[in-house]
């Protein structure tokens, strides 16, 4: 999984275009396959029934990157995080349109979305006056964090130091009254300064992927800082 | 841990679908620094933020390492920008204010160019009443993981006294005082606008005052170094800049490209009304006078150092400082601190002007009122008397040029404020009085024998004459206005 993390890039996306290869399809895919839930919820806004906001969901992932929507992206268009909104929002309208002819579950299923789980999440998820856009932006830094988290688990899992991760993740957003490097060193087995520094490692790392993942949703690498700025707001909503 | 509802970094509610159980926020938070900014955990050996966003510096030995020249005292103060400090330069042995950076203020590639300019140019500011500035520069910080942090700083005069917040919040300023820290921060204002710099962020805790009264106004020009940083920071609140704010001139907040010096004399407007009477100037104030025991004479300057309008505001600092003394030296005596070497007063083209005006006023309201005296009562005969045409066109004529002449006067009094208000009553009773005296003056030679009428005999001439010269004393004592009431006014103070 991590060869593909690293290859797929939103602006080789948009570049190839109309002459898309199997290589940005697929590139296409896998950054569907992070950022599907916010679209999810944003439906759930929008949509009124559960059903209805999966079929609707499914359906346009489905032709999404069955018609090869980029080709009409043109680079303008900017970051993934508001063609993918644009699009869905694009189709929804059409959805509308063809409500009647278009029978329920008809979409061909080409992402497993586990809807199961996602409804888990998003029954109990307060909305506290955010509009659909809104609450869509805010799902998506979810997805976007959750997508480095499982990375950094995913790297210290081939190194050997799944307990560390575990241990430490915490740390990475700084200290707290949970629990202190000294505990934490002590059930790892090492000194406080160990522990400290491997926190920090840990923290560097995070910063490491964050930029690299935002890249992967922005056209050029000028444009992170201000991504991670826009969402930092975002939360602050 | 991920069963917990609250981040136990910020306290805040987790989402259900926090990642990991990780609050989002404060992932974002520590995502949006970059290895060059403040830390949101403890290392005491750089700079940090902690989560209410403050700034936590370093610890003092961690500093000291890096200015081998200086003795690092203790913490003067710490603000939005950055922290303070008492230190002495050692091999000059004096007292010098060391004043580092926020590196999140810093955090941009641009930076260390612009603060070097800017520096440089602050460097020049050599004024009694400015803090000076010895030198700048950059150093770097190691903290706990190896991990590098450049803090900028600037070595500045030490003034050993208080900023104009504590004077104010100690109840120290009587009007003597305030007179005098009023005219020094003019002083200083348009000394460095004179250089072309703005200070941008005028505010009660930038003022200083020392021990011997002397004013001194730091951090000229550093919001300017500081600009994008605190803007973002106003967005994102992540820190408390909005005490800066109201005493930000309306072009200002409004992020206007054209900002001058203008919106130093707005900021300046703000401390005087909050000198005077203890509260800011918020919606719609009233003036001074009306919210404290406060000469009215205030309310003028305050108002107009408060237009929202830059192009309605006083144009310049000296502007201020003459129209604050010229109110003043009557019954104030003003402070030694008032009257210094190297006060720049220039030779104002605002005083020159309205005297020189006035006499010009002066002439062309004698001459217009003269060639309306005249001209009106000759329309007036000639219409009388149909034969005398020529008349008719020379009254036309002089009453035109008459009315130009008063109105052009009058058009430049209204721009220029008169010290004295006309008595309009008595001027019209003048103007008829000289109307009706021209027009049996000028009948009498028109009726009967011609020039023999006159003669002392003939009745006409005292009533005419009389009304002639009564109407014109009558005029121009009601011209001059009432010179007692305004002096009664200088004096109820």
């Amino acid at each position: 999984m991590h060869d593909e993390f690293q290859s797929t890039q939103w602006s080789e996306v948009i570049n190839a275009g109309r002459n898309s290869s199997p290589e940005s399809r697929q590139a296409l895919e896998s950054l569907c396959r992070v950022y599907w839930f916010p679209l999810y919820a944003y439906a759930r806004r929008r949509v009124p029934t559960v059903d209805e906001a999966q079929d609707v969901t499914q359906a346009f992932f489905a032709d999404f990157l069955e018609k090869n929507s980029v080709a009409s992206a043109r680079p303008e268009r900017g970051k993934f995080r508001a063609f993918l909104l644009a699009s869905f929002k694009n189709f929804l309208s059409k959805y509308w349109e063809k409500k009647r002819t278009l029978k329920r579950g008809g979409g061909q299923t080409v992402l497993s979305l586990n809807f199961e789980l996602a409804d888990s999440q998003l029954r109990i998820e307060p909305t506290g006056g955010l509009t659909p856009d809104q609450l869509y932006d805010q799902q998506w830094v979810i997805a976007l964090l959750g997508q480095i988290l499982n990375r950094l688990k995913d790297e210290a899992e081939q190194n050997g130091k799944s307990d560390q991760f575990r241990e430490l993740k915490g740390f990475i957003v700084g200290d707290h009254q949970e629990s202190t490097y000294a505990q934490v060193a002590e059930r790892l087995d090492m000194t406080e300064a160990a522990a400290k520094k491997s926190a920090s490692r840990m923290r560097k790392r995070y910063r490491e992927l964050l930029r690299e993942e935002i890249a992967r949703t922005v056209l050029g690498p000028e444009e992170v800082e201000d991504e991670i700025h826009n969402l930092f707001a975002v939360l602050n909503l | 841990m991920t069963s917990l509802k609250t981040c136990p970094t910020c306290g805040e509610e987790l989402p259900s679908n926090a990642p990991s159980g990780i609050c989002p926020k404060c992932l974002m938070q520590v995502g949006m620094e970059s290895e060059n900014q403040p830390r949101s955990y403890e290392d005491p050996r750089v700079a940090t933020v902690d989560q209410g966003g403050r700034f936590r510096l370093p610890e003092l030995a961690a500093l000291a390492s890096r200015f081998p020249d200086l003795e690092i005292e203790d913490l003067l103060g710490q603000g939005g920008m950055g922290a303070v400090y008492r230190a002495k330069q050692i091999r000059l042995d004096r007292q010098v204010a060391l004043k580092i950076i926020r590196p999140d203020s810093a955090d941009d590639p641009s930076f260390a160019k612009r603060f070097e300019r800017e520096a440089r140019t602050l460097a020049r500011l050599n004024h009694p009443n400015i803090v000076a500035i010895y030198d700048f520069g950059d150093v770097t910080l190691t903290g706990d993981d190896g991990a590098q942090q450049t803090l900028y700083y600037f070595l500045m005069e030490y003034v050993a006294g208080a900023n104009m917040r504590q004077l104010m919040q100690g109840g120290e300023l009587n009007a003597t005082r305030s007179l005098s820290i009023v005219s020094q921060i003019c002083d200083a204002l348009q000394y460095a606008h004179d250089e072309g710099i703005v200070h941008r962020d005028i505010k009660p805790e930038n003022i200083l005052v020392d021990v011997h009264g002397r004013l001194k106004i730091a951090d000229f020009g550093l919001a300017k170094l500081l600009t994008e940083q605190v803007a973002e920071d106003v967005l994102t609140g992540t820190h408390q800049v909005m005490g800066t704010l109201r005493y930000m001139a309306p072009e200002q907040m409004a992020g206007s490209h054209s900002v001058d010096h203008r919106a130093d004399i707005y900021s300046m407007g703000v401390v005087f009304y909050e000198m005077l009477t203890g509260d800011l100037p918020v919606g719609r104030f009233e003036p001074p006078s009306k919210r404290a025991t406060v000469d009215e004479q205030w309310d003028e300057v305050v108002l107009r150092a408060l237009e929202a309008e830059p192009k309605r505001r006083y144009q310049s600092a000296s502007d201020v400082k003459l129209d604050v003394e010229k109110m003043t030296s009557d019954n104030l005596v003003p402070s030694p601190d008032n009257v210094r070497p190297n006060d720049k007063v220039r030779p104002d083209a605002r005083i020159a002007k309205p005297s020189q005006a006035s006499t010009i006023n002066f002439a062309l309201i004698t001459l217009g009122t003269t060639q309306l005296m005249l001209g009106l009562p000759l329309v007036f005969i000639a219409l009388m008397v149909p034969t005398q045409l020529v008349f008719f066109w020379i009254g036309l004529g002089l009453t035109l040029g008459g009315a130009g002449c008063c109105a052009l006067a009058f058009a430049d009094g209204a721009r220029i404020p008169r010290e004295t208000e006309p008595l309009y009553g008595m001027l019209i009773l003048g103007g008829i009085m000289g109307f009706i005296g021209t027009v049996i003056l000028i009948s009498i030679p028109l009726t009967g024998h011609g020039f023999v009428n006159f003669h002392s005999n003939n009745p006409l001439i005292w009533v005419g004459g009389g009304l002639f010269l009564g109407g014109g004393g009558c005029s121009s004592i009601a011209w001059m206005g009432e010179p007692a009431a305004s002096e009664a006014t200088v004096r109820k103070s």
